[in-house]
């Protein structure tokens, strides 16, 4: 190894480029943005102003910043929905109004002035739901003319009224306690806001009327068209913004015990401000309870923070004039240029030398060397399916493959021309497997462990592992369950060829080659799933040695074999038995004569192999080059190989006219014949083993005869 | 018998002192004065800073406070009633609190409470310009209603006899007392004028392009009116333009009021724009302040105890009383200040 | 009469010419010419930058720092003039000033794509904050004596205020552009489908940032003109409900949010009813409360008739359309 290509090896292996990638693809990156905006806010200001963090100080100041967050909060849900209320300057000062009148002027209990407040706050939230909902007005004008009117009304009652209820002699312990007092810490309105805040959040991110929020701001008519009711749900996030913005009039009216011409005047910009800083999108679909209550700190923090400082009339209108833009820029840019990054920074490719194979190429000699017979396999549903990635055989002879359309399908024995959809799983059916009692036991490719019985019932064994603790990406998810086995006991071990791809993907983590295969267990009996073995360079076939005290299971970048034994002294441990195959193996399953077939993917070139000790340029490769023009590992050749369980290589198949097989993925001996799958392929091959039992099935092999 | 107790005990003070410090010739007053005043902490929140009133009145007192060792504030909410609660919040929990509060309340209501509660934690609230529904330590400003009843005067008398007799209001809004005294005040003199009567009284909402509007509609709806009251010169110089328009210059009197400032009101009569303001002295205002400020925090009075009103005598300029005095400069003030 | 051609635009002027009759019978001075020309004349700062708002709503688009721009440019003039600038460099300055923020909204809405109303939200508070904090002292500025401003303010030809001029000069000015230049026309290419508009070859972005240079021009016009009939510019006029009033004026004679729909027509349509209501209410002695509610009511009344004769689709409304 040269010293550069130590070096290669130590930056692209020590150094975890893909946690870049990984944190980027989580949805809370979003809200990183503001969050630092936040931090540096309150740091700047903090610092600046003597006692900014005291908890005297603190509790004060921050009572406003309970009432604003609750109007943001509302502001926040009907953003989400798709919609804006600018109402919500009307909504506070009427709702304010309300409480002072009901508790001032006609001397009735607080708790009578708190619904007045909250039910004028529901009562205007609804009109506006009303016109905008049903009415299907817009809604930007719609709340324009309802603040302006609100507005209207509000300063004609506080001219009547407003002394009125300032010359009442009224009071109450409770109006007060409200209004002045701290509760475990916490004034009132901040309490209220973390509960608001809190119940909003759940709301929206876990419960159905809350995702019918986000459907219909997401986009309004595919949830028309799956049948949300739409306008209900749009008349509702304007009365939930009446109503948390009633709640902060109310609590505004405690604290203040008075209104003025001027109270919420201005409120709709500030609070609009506070909600597209924190990172929510006009237009809905986007955003969280989270954001809209760091804007509203951010927004608040700062403009007090200048007022405070003693900053004259307009720094505080420039500063957050530039927030504003630079905030809401950021965020466009951000939302629409996420995925480019993404998918330029993902593939983080790590360095592997590969040791020099011993040749596959015919008249070669070696062990390896490929013929030309499975060019004269049968062909059986030809041009009917797509993507036979496995094979398998029942007791009736009947043949079973999962198709890229996520179905099995079923050939009818004896000739196998006539055929069925024998379930719809969904996904990508790979690897299958029949259990003692006939289910069959599929890995579907991006969704999981599945079981289908006999009579065609679907149901899901497994979607999730226990999550490492080192993960970033949820790593508990099987995104790419590839092959099993089923031990006599009824564990089944399983393949899941990558953490960080999902299965369609297989060729970057080919290209990134970097080893996050596992092998797992699932445990029928408790329905329990654990990792075994985890780190190899996409896990693949799995099949039980004929002894079932150990497994094999194939590490296909690494063109290696393992066995991973269940009883014995090695019990629990791996130990690799084959390496430095010339080709990339994938399904493994028993032959009659007590040797196991293989699958080869493909075959590794010198081209592949020397790009693997080039990380870098693999890297320079995923970000400038289209897509079609990259190298990836070659699989247009394939073959099948025989090995025995001293590794002895035992027979070889292949296709060197890449017509019928050139990449085979799956194979299985029944009665003497091989039946043969791939991935890629559009049919099922059958080819006449020489010299085979005419009479080994696979079922009986493990099962038994049937009773 | 406490008295004779107390008195005793306070000539045996007295005594000691005199004892103690028979050397120096020293009045104690300074001294005191020094221990009182020094380090206190003033903070203004007017409306906005950005208005003659406000500006005239830090440009007074930023000038003297520093002079006896304490430190001078401002806020600027610029309009908002949200934004000035807050600073009244913040400046109540700030560490050190402040001593003086002067605060220019925007209605009658908003702040009442937080005033109280700055009260409540000894700190002396002066209102100034602006009533509102609280018991501060002391009001300065204008006596509206009297103000009301010196425009109307003036309105009578610069119409005179033989006249239209018919005035006209452009009042600010429906909310803020300063307006409803003022109104209030013309009606109650007015009634002593049988003859005259009020024919219009529209508000501006102290914008000066409503007030323009007003002002047209109402000159073209009563073309005899001989005095229009516009109750604010920041938004008067619309009337004028209005007036100015309908080719009414001369004809038609124009009173404001205001705080006294050169280009806003005495440049104003000067180029016939306004026909008379009646002016409250922001100088004599901002040094009331301080005087009762001085008194204030020696006196030791607990906050919320005081409630004086000093009300700052008002005055009319009009073309006949006007003089070199008349006006404070605020360009000159700001000149100053900057030296 | 169906209910297609039974449009907002048609309620509103049936309302206008209902209030106007009305007014005529009922109130004595309203039906005269002083009256009927102070009315113009009230409106047309109104209708100047409602004007300007409209080309851009019609591109699809929306200027909330008109306001901004209008008060703070000529304040930024007035105080330069006051400080003894040269007339003409401070008019340069400020006319490039003004220039470079209509090209900054523009720039920002179709370079960055991010949405109008926040880009002109923030552009707005910006100017305000920006010009009042570092460049005016105060509130107001003054238009100094014998300032052209001042002359201007005072022009009258066959008695009528320049001011009814100007807005009837922008207005037609306005009508050409957008009816008879190709400018023009892609301003409603655009407005009604951007990207077919893009596909066809109509530079769409750089027209943007145009509408946006012109619609701040059209505020500092209607700024001089306020200022020269004020004599000073108030720049408290932020905090108004003026912005809201142009937004009303232009939309409410039937310009669609959406962009692609209505012209010049719409506008005058618009303003006539505010300035007609207005004039009424304060000849009746209506306080200003009351105006601003029965205003508002009115402005209601006209959309939801607008929305329940010609409602809106599930299947055709636009996402994000607001």
């Amino acid at each position: 190894m040269t010293f550069r290509e130590r070096l290669q090896a130590w930056r692209y292996n020590l150094v975890p480029d893909h946690i870049i990638g990984e944190i980027l693809e989580k949805r809370w990156t979003d809200n990183a943005i503001p969050f630092v905006a936040l931090i540096a806010t309150v740091a700047a200001f903090g610092s600046q102003i003597p006692g900014f963090f005291s908890l005297y100080s603190l509790q004060e100041s921050t009572r406003q910043l309970g009432e604003f967050s609750l109007v943001v909060i509302g502001l926040t849900v009907v953003m989400l929905g798709g919609g804006i209320d600018l109402a919500v300057g009307a909504i506070f000062a009427l709702s304010a109004f309300a409480a002072i009148a009901t508790f001032f002027i006609f001397a009735l209990p607080v708790w009578v002035a708190f619904l007045a407040a909250i039910t004028t706050g529901i009562i205007i939230g609804a009109i506006n739901g009303y016109l905008i909902g049903y009415i299907r007005l817009r809604a930007f004008l719609t709340t324009l003319v309802i603040l302006i009117i609100g507005r209207a009304i509000f300063e004609i009652l506080i001219v009547n009224y407003g002394s009125i209820a300032q010359m009442s002699q009224v009071s109450s312990d409770i109006w007060d306690y409200i209004g002045d007092d701290i509760i475990l810490g916490f004034s009132v309105p901040v309490l209220t806001t973390i509960i608001v805040a809190f119940i909003t959040h759940i709301a929206l991110t876990r419960s159905r009327p809350g995702w019918h929020v986000l459907a219909v701001g997401g986009s309004r008519r595919s949830a028309h068209n799956a049948g949300i009711n739409v306008r209900r749900t749009v008349f509702f996030t304007y009365v939930f913004s009446g109503f948390t913005t009633g709640l902060a009039g109310f609590l505004f009216a405690t604290r203040l015990s008075g209104t003025g011409i001027g109270t919420g005047h201005g409120l709709e910009i500030l609070a609009l401000t506070a909600a597209v800083v924190g990172g929510n999108s006009l237009g809905g679909g986007r955003g969280s309870v989270i954001k809209g209550l760091m804007g509203a700190v951010i927004v608040l923090v700062m403009t007090n923070g200048l007022i405070r400082l003693g900053y004259g009339t307009g720094t505080n209108q420039m500063v957050l004039g530039v927030l504003l833009a630079v905030a809401v820029t950021i965020d466009i840019r951000w939302l629409k240029n996420r995925h480019k990054v993404l998918n330029e920074m993902y593939v983080a490719p790590v360095y592997l030398k590969m040791d020099d194979a011993p040749s596959a190429e015919a008249g070669s000699g070696t062990a390896f060397e490929l013929n030309n017979r499975l060019s004269k396999a049968r062909s059986i549903g030809l041009g009917e399916i797509e993507g036979p990635e496995d094979v398998i055989l029942d007791r009736n002879d009947h043949l079973y493959c999962g198709t890229r359309h996520g179905e099995v399908v079923r050939f009818f024995a004896p000739d196998y021309t006539e055929s069925e959809v024998f379930a719809h799983v969904g996904g990508f059916p790979l690897g299958l497997a029949f259990d003692r009692d006939e289910n069959l036991i599929s890995c579907v490719g991006a969704m999981g462990l599945y079981s289908i019985t006999p009579d065609r019932k679907v149901t899901r064994l497994s979607a999730e592992t226990r999550r490492s603790f080192t993960s970033i990406v949820d790593d508990a998810v099987l995104r790419d369950p590839n092959d099993l086995d089923i031990a006599p006991d009824g564990l089944i071990y399983f393949t899941d060829s990558t953490k960080r791809y999902d299965a369609h993907d297989w060729t970057l983590d080919s290209i990134e080659n970097r080893g996050t295969g596992r092998l797992l267990v699932y445990d029928p009996k408790d329905g329990s799933t654990k990792t075994l073995l985890d780190g190899y360079r996409y896990t693949n076939g799995v099949c039980m040695a004929h002894d079932n005290k150990s497994l094999y299971f194939c590490e296909t970048w690494a063109c290696s074999i393992h066995r991973y034994w269940l009883e014995g002294p090695k019990a629990g441990k791996a130990e690799c038995v084959l390496r430095n195959m010339p080709g990339y193996p994938d399904n493994i399953n028993r032959a009659s004569d007590g040797g196991y077939w293989m699958a080869w993917l493909g075959m590794r070139t010198p081209s592949f192999d020397l790009s693997l000790r080039h990380p870098a340029m693999r890297k320079r490769m995923t970000r400038r080059l289209p897509q079609d023009e990259w190298l990836f590992p070659n699989v247009n050749t394939g073959g099948v190989v025989k090995f025995d369980d001293d590794m002895n290589i035992i027979t070889t198949l292949g296709d060197l006219t890449g017509l019928s097989h050139p990449s085979v993925t799956s194979m299985r001996e029944h009665k003497g014949q091989l039946f043969i799958g791939g991935i890629l392929n559009n049919r099922i091959g059958l080819y006449d083993i020489e010299n085979a039992d005419k009479n080994w099935t696979a079922p009986v092999a493990y099962w038994g005869e049937k009773s | 018998m406490k008295l004779v107790k107390t008195l005793i005990s306070a000539i045996a003070l007295a005594t000691t002192a005199l004892t103690v410090l028979p050397a120096a010739a020293q009045d104690p007053g300074p001294v005191a004065y020094k221990k009182a005043m020094q380090g206190k902490r003033i903070v203004m929140i007017p409306m906005a800073m950005g208005f003659d009133l406000a500006q005239g009145w830090a440009g007074f007192l930023s000038r003297e406070i520093p002079n006896f060792g304490g430190t001078f504030e401002t806020r600027d909410p610029n309009w908002s009633v949200e934004a000035g609660a807050q600073a009244i919040t913040e400046a109540i929990a700030s560490d050190p609190k402040p001593d003086v509060l002067i605060i220019m309340a925007p209605d009658l209501n908003s702040y009442s409470k937080l005033m109280k509660r700055a009260q409540k934690k000894g700190i002396y609230v002066f209102l100034i310009d602006n009533p509102a529904n609280f018991k501060a330590d002391a009001f300065f400003g204008g006596d509206w209603t009297e103000m009301g009843r010196i425009e109307a005067r003036e309105a009578v008398r610069a119409c005179g006899e033989g006249s239209s007799k018919e005035i006209g209001l452009v009042q600010g809004d429906q909310t803020n007392a300063t307006s409803l005294y003022q109104y209030a005040g013309i009606v109650e003199e007015m009634a002593k004028h049988k003859d005259y009567k009020i024919v219009a009284k529209p508000d501006s909402n102290w914008d000066a392009t409503t007030s323009r509007n007003v002002t047209t509609t109402m000159l073209q709806q009563h073309p005899n009116i001989c005095a229009i009251i516009d109750f604010w010169d920041g938004d008067a110089t619309g009337a004028a333009a209005a007036i100015r328009d309908a080719g009414k210059s001369g004809k038609v009197h124009l009173i404001a009021n205001g705080g006294g400032e050169k280009s806003a009101d005495c440049d104003m009569i000067e180029s016939g724009g306004y026909g008379a303001v009646v002016s409250t002295s922001v100088e004599r205002e901002s040094y009331d302040m301080l005087a009762l400020m001085k008194h204030l925090l020696q006196s030791g009075q607990p906050a919320g105890t005081s409630s004086t009103y000093i009300y700052t005598e008002t005055q009319t300029i009009n073309k006949l009383t006007m003089n070199a005095n008349s006006c404070w400069d605020l360009k000159a003030l700001k000149a100053a200040a900057k030296k | 009469m169906n209910a297609s051609s039974f449009n907002q635009e048609r309620i509103v002027l049936i309302a206008t010419i209902l209030i106007a009759v009305s007014a005529s019978v009922f109130l004595s001075g309203f039906l005269n010419v002083p009256n009927l020309i102070s009315i113009v004349r009230s409106i047309s700062v109104l209708g100047i930058l409602a004007l300007g708002m409209a080309i851009v709503i019609i591109g699809r688009g929306i200027d909330l720092s008109m306001v901004a721009i209008m008060a703070m440019s000529v304040a930024w003039y007035l105080q330069m003039i006051n400080d003894g600038y040269n007339d003409y460099l401070a008019l340069m300055l400020v006319i490039t000033g003004v220039i470079a923020i209509g090209a900054l909204n523009g720039f920002l809405v179709a370079y960055a794509d991010v949405p109008p109303i926040f880009v002109t939200l923030a552009t707005g508070l910006f100017v305000f904050g920006y010009v009042r904090s570092q460049l005016i002292p105060s509130d107001a500025v003054a238009v100094p004596h014998g300032h052209w401003l001042e002359l201007m303010g005072q022009f009258r030809l066959f008695n009528i205020p320049v001011d009814v001029f100007i807005f009837i000069a922008l207005s037609f000015a306005a009508f050409i552009f957008l009816r008879f230049t190709k400018w023009g026309r892609y301003v409603y290419f655009a407005g009604d489908n951007p990207a077919a508009a893009r596909n066809i070859g109509i530079p769409v972005r750089p027209m943007q940032v145009l509408r946006y240079v012109l619609a701040a021009l059209i505020s500092f016009i209607a700024g001089l003109l306020t200022a020269a009939s004020l004599l000073s510019i108030q720049t408290r006029v932020i905090n108004s409900n003026l912005l809201y009033d142009v937004i009303l004026v232009t939309v409410i004679g039937g310009i669609g949010l959406s962009g692609g729909k209505g012209g010049v027509r719409n506008v005058l349509i618009g303003s006539a009813l505010i300035g007609i209501l207005l004039n009424v209410m304060t000849i009746a002695d209506i306080s200003l409360l009351s105006q601003n509610l029965i205003k508002s009511t009115i402005l209601l009344a006209a959309i939801i008739l607008d929305g329940v004769l010609n409602p809106r689709d599930e299947q055709t409304a636009q996402q994000g359309d607001i």
